[in-house]
Parts: C-alpha cells; sequence; structure tokens
C-alpha cells in the first residue's frame, strides 16, 4: 500500500532529481520484480540440474569404473598374450598351434 | 494356393526331425544354469582364501579361511556389518561311482554330501546340515532317474517335504517341464512348470510356480567363449521385480563377469591364473540405492 502511495505520488515530488526518479521507477516496475523472480528460478532450476547430473555422472562413473575398465585391461592382455605367441612362433619357426 | 507350399515345406521339416532320438534335457533344477553361472556369480566381501590339497586321485582336503565384514540383517533401512572371520576345513572323495564330501566350520556348522549311483541312470544324492543352534539336522534326499530323452527327480526332506519333478525334450530344441511339491510342516504346497529352447547360439528359459515366482531368462552365446545374458524375475506375492543383463568372458588366463540390475546394483567377478594353481579372484559390488559398496579379494591355491 504504501509503495503504492510513493509510486503514485512520484511525478509530484520535485525534490528528487530525474535520475533518481528514473531509478527508481525501474526499480519498482514490475519488469524488473518479474526478472528478478526469473532469474532466482532459473537458479535454482540449474543448482538442482548441476545436482541431479553430478550424481548421475558419479553413479555412471563408478559403474563404469567396475564394468568396463576390468574387461578393457583383460582383452588388452589377451591380446598381447596372443601377439607374444605369434612372435615367438614366428621366431622358432614352428607352426603356430593353438595355446591348450 | 500360395499357402500350400510352405505347409508342405514345414510337414517335410518337422518329417525330417527323429522325434524317438531326442537328446536328454537338462535337469529341472538346473534350467537356468547358463544365466545364474553368468549372472550370479559368488560375490563376497572382504578376504578369501582356499587352498585344495590332493592327497591322491581320488581324495582331496580343503582348507578355507574367510575374513570381512558379515551383513546381520536389522529393522533399520542401513545395513549392518559385522566383522567375522571363518576358516573351513574341507574333505572330498570322489569317484565315477560315489561321491562324498563333507565341510566343517570353526562355529560348528557341518555339512555333508553324498552321490551314489544306484544303477547307470538311477543317482542317489543325499545332503545334511548340523548346526550348533538346532540339535535336529536338516535333511534332503533326492532320487534322480535319467532316462533317454527325459529326467525325473523325486525329492524328500525333513519337516515332511515332498516333492518330484519331470523334463522332457519335446523337439530337439525345446524342453519341457513340471514340479510339484509339498510341505507338511508348513501345509504348503505348489506346482510349477518351466521351458527350456536351446541352441548352439542362445538359450531361453521361462519358469512358472504357484508360490507367484515368474522367472525368465535369455543367454546369447556371442562367440565360443563370449556370452550375454539377461534375466526377469517377478514375484507375485511381493510384487517385486528384478532384471538384469550382464556378460561373461572366458579368456585364456581369465574369467570376468560383470551385470548390472534394476535395483541400480552393479558388480563384477574377475577370476585370473596368476601361475599354474595359483588364481585370483577380484569381486566388486557397488549398490547405488542402498550406498553399499563390497569389495573382495581372494586366493585360491591347489
Amino acid at each position: 500500500m504504501a509503495s503504492a502511495n510513493k509510486r503514485l505520488a512520484l511525478p509530484s515530488n520535485n525534490n528528487e532529481g530525474i535520475l533518481a526518479r528514473v531509478s527508481s521507477t525501474i526499480s519498482q516496475s514490475p519488469i524488473v520484480h518479474k526478472g528478478q523472480q526469473a532469474a532466482s528460478d532459473v537458479a535454482y532450476v540449474a543448482k538442482r540440474l548441476l545436482k541431479s547430473t553430478g550424481k548421475a555422472a558419479w553413479i555412471a562413473g563408478t559403474t563404469f569404473l567396475i564394468l568396463v575398465v576390468p574387461l578393457i585391461i583383460e582383452m588388452d592382455r589377451e591380446q598381447q598374450l596372443t601377439e607374444h605367441e605369434m612372435q615367438n612362433a614366428s621366431l622358432l619357426g614352428t607352426p603356430s598351434l593353438p595355446a591348450k | 494356393m500360395e499357402s500350400i507350399p510352405p505347409t508342405i515345406h514345414e510337414i517335410m521339416e518337422i518329417k525330417r526331425i527323429d522325434y524317438f532320438n531326442l537328446p536328454c534335457p537338462v535337469p529341472y533344477e538346473e534350467i537356468h544354469r547358463e544365466a545364474m553361472m553368468s549372472l550370479k556369480p559368488d560375490l563376497f566381501e572382504g578376504f578369501r582364501f582356499d587352498f585344495i590339497k590332493g592327497l591322491n586321485q581320488k581324495f582331496h582336503l580343503t582348507h578355507s579361511l574367510s575374513m570381512g565384514p558379515v551383513e546381520v540383517p536389522s529393522q533399520s533401512s542401513e545395513t549392518l556389518k559385522i566383522p567375522t572371520s571363518n576358516y573351513e576345513f574341507g574333505a572330498n572323495f570322489l569317484d565315477p561311482q560315489l561321491m562324498l564330501s563333507g565341510r566343517i566350520l570353526t562355529d560348528g556348522r557341518l555339512n555333508t554330501r553324498v552321490s551314489y549311483n544306484l544303477t547307470t541312470n538311477l543317482v542317489l544324492k543325499a545332503n545334511a546340515q548340523f548346526s550348533g543352534e538346532s540339535p535336529v539336522p536338516q535333511g534332503m534326499a533326492n532320487f534322480d532317474y535319467k532316462g533317454k530323452d527325459y529326467r525325473t527327480q523325486i525329492q524328500l526332506g525333513n519337516g515332511d517335504l515332498i516333492g518330484a519333478n519331470y523334463i522332457q525334450s519335446v523337439t530337439p530344441h525345446l524342453s519341457l517341464g513340471a514340479e510339484v511339491f509339498w510341505v507338511g510342516q508348513q501345509r504348503v504346497s505348489g506346482a510349477g512348470f518351466a521351458a527350456r529352447y536351446n541352441t548352439d547360439k542362445m538359450v531361453a528359459t521361462g519358469q512358472v510356480a504357484s508360490t507367484g515366482l515368474v522367472a525368465l531368462s535369455y543367454v546369447q552365446k556371442v562367440s565360443e567363449k563370449t556370452s550375454l545374458a539377461s534375466d526377469f524375475m517377478y514375484n507375485y506375492m511381493s510384487r517385486d521385480v528384478t532384471a538384469s543383463v550382464g556378460y561373461d568372458y572366458i579368456l585364456r588366463q581369465s574369467r570376468i563377469r560383470g551385470k548390472i540390475d534394476s535395483n541400480g546394483c552393479a558388480a563384477a567377478f574377475l577370476e585370473e591364473q596368476l601361475s599354474m594353481g595359483i588364481n585370483m579372484i577380484l569381486s566388486a559390488e557397488i549398490d547405488h540405492k542402498k550406498k553399499d559398496y563390497k569389495f573382495g579379494f581372494g586366493l585360491t591355491v591347489g
């Protein structure tokens, strides 16, 4: 109620400078108010989004570490072993027999 | 007119199958074995050491030591873990005709197992568990009969348990089975049906039981040493549903199994041969929902 009165009284108030009058009109305008609200909403959503993406990244990362990393290491070792055997076979000149 | 050629072809196809020479199906209890092997590795937490000592061709002793936290059932949602250690001594006698096995734990539990071939087709299997708490041992005896294209089993156990199951090959790939059981002590009875379809490349199974259990599984053999498995479990009574997918790689010096299920639980199990007779086991399980992390390290010698 008080702010409404003030806003109504503004144009007749000659004591304040033009700059102050403009700035107070802007700061009290509904557009600015809405803008502030929107900004805080965006910040809240962004925070939540960041938090949930962080959680998802954690879950995906740990799962990957458990399920995929050991598999890659083992496949690599297997390949190394095969290559090593191939090399040995070619060096010794023996026909490459499959192990076991 | 166009529908006639395929039907004739189908009849030819059916005629070619010799229904009097169907393969013997897998036992009823083991219809899910491929999926079980890939999706249910023996996960553990803490440290494990197993030593197998063969005294001669037929007789061997096992010593196993385990240390680590053990989950204790509690009312609260948080899991309660108590560190424990255990030593288990086992003796096994293996012979084509007779198999005897016994293991005893430091807390007084004793497990015994007997398998005896009465005839070439009839096998008697019995097991008993003695625990320190209850004076009455838990026992069970099975009579397994293996026919040309069917298998049947009769189970007798204490607590007035009587059960029977039968599985029959219907086509070279498909086998169907049924079971009935009756527990006199709790006055519960039930029946179940199962189907299994297997080819060289895949195995699909389904099982329904009157206890409200529905279990489906599918295993695809990608190559000789690689398979992908998935299963689905639904309990009508408790309304829980679980589905899981996993892989199983058998490499030259190691075997690795991994799975992830719909409860947010990822697990991996790695067995690696370090040198002749020494195997290392690494087990990992992450439960994202319960925030429960289990890691285990084990060694097997012998």
